[in-house]
């Protein structure tokens, strides 16, 4: 299967798919005009990948500075797809990357823990970027 | 009009807006106008959730606006031109322009984003219960309902995921303040106003 890279917009996150070492991120800012359209190729790789995936564990890491309320709902199907993975028995980890002056995202990453008692969340804070308000 | 505009200017002060725009509305103005907003809070020393918050309550408003604005700017004609008039409906959607109005200001000690748009009469009554009905929830309430909703599919008026409301209640720091203004037999004017 072949890698997906979608590379980051001032308003769309840098998304990489790799099948080899079964490992995905998200990185950057998401508020798509049509967040749908925008993450219907990520779900749909994802799909095909679960369907064939032999690996046994999976890891996510989501490094997202700023998202709107319909990337968070994508979010909850991303880990809906992922919870059901985890209840074959698959191991799938997922770290939640946050600013240490945002604790709107640390409740975000902790809300998210809260709903997806299967997978495995670490919550993980990182300094603030050089110029935390560059866009 | 070129003797008034300063009153014009001055009215928005009063008010305490620094930012406003009225007109059509796209993703690209709004996200250079998030990007001025969030450089003109920084030198004002505002704090950084305070400064992610405004712009996210300004993303969340310009976003409804763009997808549930009553007032559209379709220049039906030049899109038929541009797509040989096969599919006129589908050519006009992706150049449509959405019409409404953005605020930011500061009063009291806190920033606060007004906006407004027009929507359809038949539209009123159900989201001026759903709005009330977040007026009337606490914190935790809300959460526990933000959660819920989220687990919902999306119904089919809702091109976000009808989220976002709840999410800028949660993160106002007093109960969203809203409006509807009845202007003709099919339009109201709606707006709202969060504190952050």
């Amino acid at each position: 299967m072949e890698k997906l890279i979608i590379g980051a917009t001032n308003y769309t996150p840098e998304i990489c798919l790799d099948p080899d070492s079964s490992r995905i991120s998200v990185k950057g800012k998401s508020y798509p005009e049509n967040t749908a359209e925008f993450y219907s190729p990520v779900l749909n790789w994802l799909e095909n990948y679960l369907d064939n995936a032999h690996s046994d564990s999976l890891t996510i890491s989501f490094d997202v500075s700023y998202f709107n309320s319909s990337s968070s709902k994508v979010f909850l199907d991303l880990f809906d797809m992922f919870e059901a993975e985890a209840d074959k028995g698959k191991t799938i980890i997922v770290n939640w990357i946050y600013d240490k002056n945002d604790k709107d995202n640390l409740e975000f990453g902790e809300e998210f823990q809260e709903d997806y008692a299967t997978l495995k969340f670490n919550l993980i804070q990182k300094e603030s970027e050089e110029d935390p308000f560059a866009n | 009009m070129v003797q008034t505009l300063y009153d014009f200017k001055r009215d928005l002060s009063k008010r305490g807006i620094f930012l406003s725009f009225s007109g059509p509305i796209s993703q690209d103005l709004m996200v250079e106008m998030g990007a001025t907003l969030k450089q003109k809070m920084k030198l004002e020393d505002a704090s950084k959730s305070s400064v992610l918050r405004v712009f996210a309550m300004v993303v969340e408003n310009a976003q409804n606006i763009i997808h549930y604005s009553a007032e559209k700017y379709p220049r039906k004609k030049q899109n038929e031109k541009a797509c040989g008039g096969e599919d006129p409906v589908k050519c006009c959607e992706s150049e449509e322009l959405s019409l409404g109005i953005i605020t930011v200001g500061y009063e009291e000690g806190y920033y606060f984003v007004l906006c407004g748009n027009m929507i359809e009469n038949e539209k009123v009554k159900g989201l001026k219960e759903k709005l009330s009905k977040l007026q009337g929830m606490n914190k935790d309430e809300l959460k526990q309902f933000y959660k819920a909703q989220r687990k919902q599919k999306p119904d089919k008026t809702s091109k976000g995921g009808g989220l976002g409301f709840i999410e800028m209640a949660r993160k106002a720091s007093r109960p969203i303040e809203f409006d509807f203004k009845k202007i003709d037999e099919d339009l109201s004017f709606f707006s709202v106003k969060i504190i952050i």
